[in-house]
This record gives structure tokens, sequence and C-alpha cells, in this order.
């Protein structure tokens, strides 16, 4: 057997932007038939980035081509009730609908969970809100806008600094396995009992959820895990970062005295670090805004290669902190197929993109296609999975309803 | 109404706390799980405090303890790994294989196992032994430098750890939908290293796709950020941090320049390309002053009357006291047998037919030894009794 783990799943994605396209990325790249449907002008406005972080994009788009791979695309104006009518006929022949536009748009063409239900009894019908199916705000909500709200961003960074966002579309790449995740579990059920029903996973909630380990701290009490925290005052200055001459370094060592001998060694007996108040794991996490001062003044005078390589020899768990020109060359990434290359039809050439975060022994994902071009499989899917003849093809197209 | 997973029976042999969380969400939407605790367990010392931590990540398990170093507690722990849909672990591969449970072992026990293993660094590779440590693969991973301002340590977030929760319920979640078609089970593998690669992801993609650029590998201040109106913050008059999301900003020039008190036409921003490019230092610094200006409430207030993707910074008092966090059941309220009325989080992800539960808070260590080896091995009370006096059990 093996093949494909969610092969014969045909899931309807009407997404745009990254939390949706992530969510339907995870379940294409395990073998589901995703269609991704855009607005017949323009698509999904991530087809439109140019520049990231200011820089030109280069001659391919990844933003928008990397997370809606293996998807085939329709374009439908869904404004129009001839359009609507087309995506009736896929909800007939689809396992999943799958949307992150507001839920006013999509009542508006008529694609409630009512209607869309009532075609197809078995349809999961997932949802990827900003804060939640029961919250009251209905604003438009963007990952930093909703991640701002949850906490996570205040905590993080030295005192007094302004709050750090987690990077770009960090909350929306969780909000996307989240999705994920809850489709995988309706589809389990409907698999079972032959019943669909509806989900919903927020950005909201997914990020609340990833705040977990100091937000339950915060919620049983400890106040603290709310507000920022220097690195000069680690509870462990075992388990710290430490500048040298170069990058920096995480060192990760328990409090005990053979790792913190172990260190020493390593670090080459330096006297101030043998004195008599880091002498004991108390001392150490009694003193340990003093011993971290004196563990910097000793990597401040290596460099990171030079340290990591006594680390190594002396048996620390240790590792540089790593920029991105390092982690595209790392070939644990690629030998494990975090990185993969695939051809790019665009630039008609192999490009370098993110791979497969998920490994299933037997049926492990599989890369097969970038994104696909606007609507560049409308007919052919109008005909062979929905059955519509040119005719009616032909009089769908002046009527508008696809283009 | 009940759980999705009613009829799948899980192990957990977890350490790490974003591991069990995996295992605990696959219990909060109905699966058996029981986590193994194998002594000599770590007990923690009762604090007289509410243990948060467990009653989050243990939740909705039974727990299980058993010797593993003598000859018949493995047998035991053979006999529940053939009673097991899934096994959910982070131990190391040597570790695994000691207790018979490495996936020759367990497989051996039941063919059809998911067998879901939360890795450092993957199973491939030259440092596919390297322990499951989440500081070590985030700084492997390249983001770390460039999330703080300019001078700023490297800042470790643990976002990657949570990356690795939703990551290996779904690769074990997917693994059961192919073995409901199949028959066939498989190994799920979950690498810190991966996952964390997956919460830097589009700076990450774009400096594989770019190859170079400063500005994706240091930090960028907030005074240089690259759309003044998206990913940026500014201080406001109280202190307070506000941040704007508004990519698009032809969309939301004319209701943000009115709340703001700049001209819509003002000619040095009139246009996308104006705001983002030929004068973006200029609305930069604009705003800086301007947000200066008013307390942080003011801004919210203005945000939500025109529905700007826009808000204040919040800390953890915000949702924890936040309506719509509790509408959604994202924080809920439980009355604590030791401990009152608490709040604990919830759940990332709602089912209309088949919601999650919370059922049980965290079990005592080797709470429901016995009844699992009765009920799932059909152990009598006497051969119980006999383990336990043979040391087996505990």
């Amino acid at each position: 057997m093996s093949g494909k783990a969610l092969q014969g799943v045909r899931v309807i994605d009407l997404t745009v932007w990254f939390q949706g396209p992530v969510c339907a990325q995870y379940l294409a790249d395990f073998g589901a038939d995703v269609i991704k449907v855009e607005r017949p002008q323009g698509g999904d406005q991530a087809r439109g980035v140019r520049s990231i972080k200011s820089l030109e994009i280069g001659d391919w788009n990844q933003y928008f081509l990397v997370i809606n791979r293996n998807k085939q695309s329709m374009a439908i104006d869904l404004k129009k009730p001839e359009g609507q009518e087309i995506l009736y006929r896929l909800v007939e022949k689809s396992d999943v609908f799958l949307t992150n536009l507001s839920p006013e748009m999509i009542a508006g063409w008529n694609l409630s969970y009512e209607k869309l239900s009532a075609i197809n009894p078995k349809l999961v019908y997932a949802t990827n809100t900003g804060y939640g199916r029961f919250s009251k705000v209905t604003k438009p909500s963007f990952d930093m806008t909703v991640q701002a709200l949850t906490g996570i961003m205040a905590r993080l960074g030295e005192p007094g600094e302004p709050p750090i966002y987690l990077g770009m579309g960090s909350g929306d790449a969780y909000g996307g396995i989240m999705s994920a995740l809850g489709i995988a579990l309706a589809l389990y059920e409907c698999r079972r009992t032959g019943k669909g029903q509806r989900l919903d996973a927020s950005l909201y909630g997914a990020q609340l959820y990833l705040a977990a380990p100091q937000l339950q701290a915060y919620l049983a009490g400890n106040r603290d895990s709310a507000l920022q925290h220097s690195r000069r005052q680690a509870a462990n200055p075992l388990w710290n970062l430490y500048p040298t001459s170069g990058k920096w370094v995480y060192i990760c060592e328990r409090n005990e005295d053979s790792r913190f001998a172990a260190l020493c060694r390593a670090l080459g007996q330096p006297s101030a670090l043998l004195a008599a108040n880091f002498a004991s794991a108390t001392k150490r996490r009694d003193n340990h805004e003093a011993l971290i001062a004196a563990i910097e003044a000793e990597t401040l005078k290596h460099g990171h290669a030079e340290l990591m390589a006594a680390f190594r020899t002396g048996g620390i768990t240790a590792s540089p902190i790593n920029n991105f020109a390092d982690v595209v060359r790392d070939q644990q990434a690629w030998q494990n197929r975090y990185f993969m290359k695939t051809f790019c039809e665009e630039v008609q050439r192999e490009v370098d993109i993110r791979g497969l975060p998920v490994r299933l022994s037997k049926t492990p994902g599989e890369v097969h296609s970038l994104g696909p071009q606007l609507g560049q499989h409308t007919e052919l899917l109008m005909m062979d999975l929905l059955g519509y003849e040119w005719e009616q093809i032909e009089a769908l197209k002046a009527k508008g309803a696809i283009p | 109404m009940s759980g999705v997973l009613r009829d799948v029976t899980v192990l957990d042999l977890t350490r790490q706390f974003c591991a069990a969380l995996s295992a605990a969400f696959l219990g909060d939407f109905g699966a058996r799980v029981i986590r193994l605790e194998l002594s000599p367990a770590d007990r923690s010392e009762a604090t007289g405090r509410w243990n948060h931590e467990a009653d989050l990540i243990h939740r909705n398990k039974l727990s299980v303890s058993l010797n593993a170093a003598t000859p018949r507690g493995r047998e035991v722990l053979a006999a529940l790994a053939a009673k097991a849909d899934v096994l959910v672990t982070d131990w190391q591969p040597d570790e695994l294989a000691a207790i018979g449970l490495d996936y020759a072992g367990a497989s051996k026990q039941r063919p059809d196992i998911v067998f879901a293993r939360l890795s450092g660094f993957g199973p491939e590779g030259p440092d596919k032994d390297l322990p499951a440590i989440d500081e070590l693969a985030a700084a492997r991973t390249g983001a770390m430098p460039m999330l703080p301002q300019p001078g700023q340590p490297p800042v470790y977030t643990g976002a990657g750890a949570m990356h690795a929760t939703g990551q290996l319920a779904f690769g074990i979640v997917t693994a059961l939908l192919h073995r409901m078609q199949s028959g066939e089970g498989q190994q799920v593998d979950v690498s810190l290293f991966g996952a964390n690669m997956y919460g830097s992801a589009l700076d990450l993609q774009a400096f594989l796709a770019i190859g170079h650029g400063d500005r994706l590998l240091n930090p960028i201040s907030r005074l240089d950020v690259s759309n003044p109106m998206s990913g940026s913050v500014y201080k406001s008059a109280d202190g307070r941090w506000v941040t704007l999301t508004m990519p698009d900003t032809d969309r939301w020039w004319p209701a943000f320049s009115a709340i703001v008190g700049l001209a819509q036409d003002d000619p040095r921003f009139d246009t996308h390309e104006k705001r983002t490019a030929i004068n973006r230092p200029g609305l930069i610094d604009e705003l800086e002053e301007r947000f200066a200006r008013q307390s942080a409430e003011h801004w919210r207030r203005e945000f939500q009357a025109r529905q700007l993707s826009a808000d204040i910074i919040e800390q953890f008092d915000f949702p924890a006291n936040d309506a719509s966090a509790y509408a959604n059941r994202y924080i809920i309220d439980v009355d604590h047998p030791s401990f009152g009325a608490v709040k604990t989080l919830g759940f990332p992800v709602w089912l209309s037919n088949n919601p999650a539960q919370l059922d049980r808070l965290a079990p005592g260590t080797g709470q429901h030894t016995d009844q699992v080896l009765h009920e799932l091995l059909g152990l009598s009370r006497d051969a119980i009794q006999e383990l336990t006096d043979a040391g087996v059990l505990s």
C-alpha cells in the first residue's frame, strides 16, 4: 500500500495571504488534491508581493509559489450567482472547504456553512478567523496585530527595549498548522461516521497556545512571566547566551558541579570562574549575575569557532547563533529535506524552497509543483471533474463567472 | 458528544513540555493517553502550590508507573505497546532500544503502530543524534540574530518547540488517516530544527530564494522599518507600544492618515510608492512623533472606530481578562479539586460536533497503573498485586 497519506482527499482552498494557504500546503504535501479558488482579477493578493523587507524578491515570487505548491488553481468570480453555482458543484465533489476570507464576504457570496453542508453533508467546513468564531471583534486581522494582543511580544527582548515580533508570518504559520491539525481530526471523524462538521482555527487561539509555557504560568499567578528578562539575570548561568569576538553562542548545560567543572575546563580554567562564590549549584544560582559577567568576560576572548571547538572537545552542549546565510548551507537541513530543490516553471530552473517539516516514513510528503498560475486549471477541472460541456463553459465565460 | 480519537490508545513516553503537550492535545480530542512513568521516576515534590504546568501538559492522561529495568517490567511495556495505536516520545533511539520501545521493538508488538518521535535535528544526517534541545535548534536556524533591535543580543522565543507540538500531532493524525485506509502504521518524525524553520517561515524562505541581503541577516531598527504602516511599532504618550499591520497602504491610507492627523493628499505620502520607498524615512519620523502625542488607549479607540488592522502591544493580563479568549475556550475556568477556581489554557482549535474537552487534570504518578493493567491488558487483581510485590509496578 503506502502511496500518499491524504490520497483521495479533495480540498477547496479559498484563502489568501499566508495562514490559510500554508494550512492547505500541509495537506497538499501529503497528497490531498487541493484546488485553490481565486478571484479572476489578480487572484490571491500574495501574487502581488514584490519585495520582502525592502529587498526585491527577484524573478520568482517565493512568497506565493512555495506555500501554494502542489495545488491547482481555478479562477471563479464568486460575486456572481453563476460563479457560486460552479463552486457548489465543486463542493459536491470535495471533502474539505477552507477559507480565511471575512465571514461577511463568505455570507455575501452564499457560501455559509448551512448552505454548503446542505449540498454535501460530509463536508468539513474550516475557517481561519482572526480572533475566533465566538469573538465579537470583526476588524481585519493580520498576524502581527493579533500577536500583539497575546502578550508573547511584550515579554521578549531586554528590559526597556521595544517588544519583539516572532518573525514575519510566525503567527500565520502557527495558525496554519493548527488549522491543518483540526482538518485532519475532522476528516478522521468523517471517515468513521460519514458526517462532516465545521471547525475554526484562529490566529488568536493558535498564538495563545503558542504562548503556553509562559501564559499558563501567568494564569497560575506568576506575574513575572509576562515581563521582559535580561540575559544578564538568567537563573541558570550555564543555560544562557554569551557573546564571543565573533557570533554569539548558546550554552545549554544543567547547573551541576560536574557540568560547571567541564565548562571551566573548556574555557581554560580561568581563575575568575574558580572563585568560591561559584563553587556549588546554590552559589551559582545566588550569584548568577556575577557568574554570567565572569563567563562573558572569558567567552569574549575567543571567536565562536575556536570556542565551539573547545566545547566539542570538552563535551559542552552549545551552538553558535547562526544567521540565515549559515542555515541555507547546513547539510543537516538538506539531508532531512527541510530544504529542497524543485523546478520553477516561471523561471525554468531549479530553485531552493522550504521543504517538509513533518516526516512520515512510509508516506513521505513531496513537492511535485510550485504554485499554479492564476486560473491555470479552471477549464480542465470544470470538464474533467465537474462534468461541464464546452458550450456551458463558453456561456459562463460570456457571463463573466470565469475568465 | 465524544472525542474524535475515542478509539485511539496513545502511549506517552515524553520528558519535554512540547512533546508531552502534543500527547495531551490528542487526549483533548478524546484519545486514551497513557503516560508511562518508568521508575525511578522524577517525582516532583509537593510544593503546596498548584502544579499548573502538569495540569496543562499532562491533562487528559492516565498514568502508569513501572520499573523498566526489570525483565518483567519490559514485558508489561511490550504488552502495552501491543495494545497501542500510537506511541509519542522524545527519547533518544538508544534509550528506547534499551527498554524495547524503539520502532523495531514496538512494531514487533504492534505492526500497525504509529510511532511518533520528536527529535532534535531529524532522523537523517550527521547530527541526527544530537539532543532535542530547542535552544540548540533555534540557535542553528538563523532567525535569532535578526529579531531584536540593532546592537541587542539575539532573541530566543521558544516558538520552535511549540511549532513542533502542532506538527507532531498533525503528523500523528495524518498517519492515523493513512492507517485507516491502508492498515499500515509508520514512523513520524518532527524535529525542533525543522519546526524552528517554520517559525521563521517567510524570512528564511526569502533568504533561500534571494541568497543575500543584510536586511535578512541583521536586525533592522524599528525606525528603518520596510513599511512604516506594516510590521512597525511606535511608542505612545504613556509608554505603551502600538503596532500596525496594513501592508496594502493604498487601502488604509485614507482612514489612517486621518487618525494621525496627516492630510490624505499630503504630497509627500500620497502614493504607496512614496509611503514605502521614496519618503519612507519621512513617514516613519512623522508617525514616531505623532503616536507619541496620545495614549495607547486613545489609539486603540481610533483603530477600532475605523476598523484598522492595528492595536496595542499587550501583556498577558490582556488575554487573561479578555472575554473573547473565554468565549472561544482558548482560556478556560476550572474548578480544581485542591486549589479551587483557577484559569488554565484551553484549546486552540474548535470542532463543532466533537469539541475538545477537559476530562481530567494531570494524574498522580502511577494513579492508573492497576486500572490500565486490568482493563487494557486483562491482568487479574492477583497478578497485579504479585507484580507490585515483586517491585515491577510502583
